[in-house]
């Protein structure tokens, strides 16, 4: 591993520590997936297997709560794939502070893009290229880690924190934190707020396929208001 | 089988959604619209994602008083004083306490 040293640097704790928060509200959900299998009735390793191959948790719920419902592969396999597309508005957003990386990081980066990792590392483009890395690098090792520790964890637990303290909140709350931070103009605040709008009105439609919806709206309402400023 | 072949395919599936614009786009200099366009990309999907997270995967289920009271205080938390252990505490503990007493 070129980059060894990656969690002994300054930006490298930063990264473990700022993943270890959002890791926390993410277990209950990390042991539902465990239960979610159990209940599938696949083989455990067979369902587990799916956070190594895919590291996407909303789309292996999907997929494998689906395929034990009965339902076709390619119908679960079709909404995995809706439930998973907004990774492709991270690779797109991604891409230019990429083009600075070396070419072993831009192949292993994308396997590590999950919600969590894109949230922090979002804010962090203006960093020098090597702090920038180290910080992606231990935000998504620290994730990965967890993630396969307890979506195996949950295999055999079940969910064993109590409903009455609920913690899943804690990753909206802080994702709004990341998001409020990162809004630096008031056109950006306006698309926030609109692509919420659409995201709300949007509720119903199958595997959260509103939110892509949301997401393009957004940024055609940003183009727009950017034209509006000259 | 069929099911783990299934799975490795959603795992290329995953890994090909994620890559595709950073590998492909690597040696290219991005139009001023696309790089006007991608600064927008993170505002948009945090916020459509946090709504997202709100609503049940099934739709339909309006967000309760206390989610709104919590996210309002992460937002007014965060825009002053751009710290997220306060967002945390402060967001948490009015989700908490208002659905302690609803």
């Amino acid at each position: 591993m070129p980059e060894a040293s990656s969690l002994k640097s300054h930006y490298g704790r930063r990264g473990f520590f700022d993943a270890l928060v959002l890791v926390i509200p993410a277990i209950p959900f990390a042991l539902v997936f465990g239960l979610a299998v159990r209940e599938s009735g696949l083989a455990i390793w067979l369902g587990w297997s799916s956070s190594p191959i895919m590291f996407s948790g909303a789309a292996q719920i999907t997929l494998i709560t689906l395929l034990g419902e009965g339902a076709s592969v390619a119908a679960a396999a079709t909404a995995a794939l809706v439930v998973g597309a907004r990774h492709l508005f991270y690779s797109f957003s991604m891409a230019p502070v990429m083009q600075r990386q070396p070419v072993w990081f831009r192949w292993l980066a994308p396997y590590m893009l999950v919600d969590q990792v894109f949230a922090l590392c979002v804010g962090k483009q203006n960093l020098p290229t090597a702090d920038f890395r180290h910080y992606y690098l231990a935000a998504g090792i620290t994730f990965w880690m967890f993630w396969m520790t307890f979506t195996a964890v949950g295999l055999f637990v079940g969910p064993v924190i109590p409903a009455g303290l609920d913690i899943t909140f804690a990753t909206p709350v802080l994702f709004m934190g990341l998001l409020v931070t990162a809004i630096d103009s008031w056109q950006k605040a306006v698309v926030a707020v609109f692509a919420m709008l659409v995201t709300f009105i949007l509720a119903d439609m199958p595997s959260r396929s509103g939110l892509l919806i949301a997401v393009l709206a957004g940024l055609i309402l940003g183009l727009v208001l950017e034209r509006l400023r000259k | 089988m069929m099911i783990f072949a299934t799975i490795v395919l959603m795992g290329l599936g995953s890994y090909a959604m994620r890559a595709v614009f950073i590998l492909l786009l690597s040696n290219h200099t991005f139009p001023p619209l696309a790089l006007k366009a991608l600064e927008y990309v993170g505002p948009a999907v945090m916020a459509a994602l946090v709504m997202t997270m709100l609503l049940s995967p099934e739709g339909g289920h309006a967000p309760r008083v206390y989610e709104w009271a919590g996210l309002a205080t992460a937002a007014v938390v965060a825009l002053l004083t751009r710290n997220h252990i306060y967002v945390l505490v402060l967001a948490m503990g009015v989700y908490w306490g208002l659905g302690y007493l609803m």
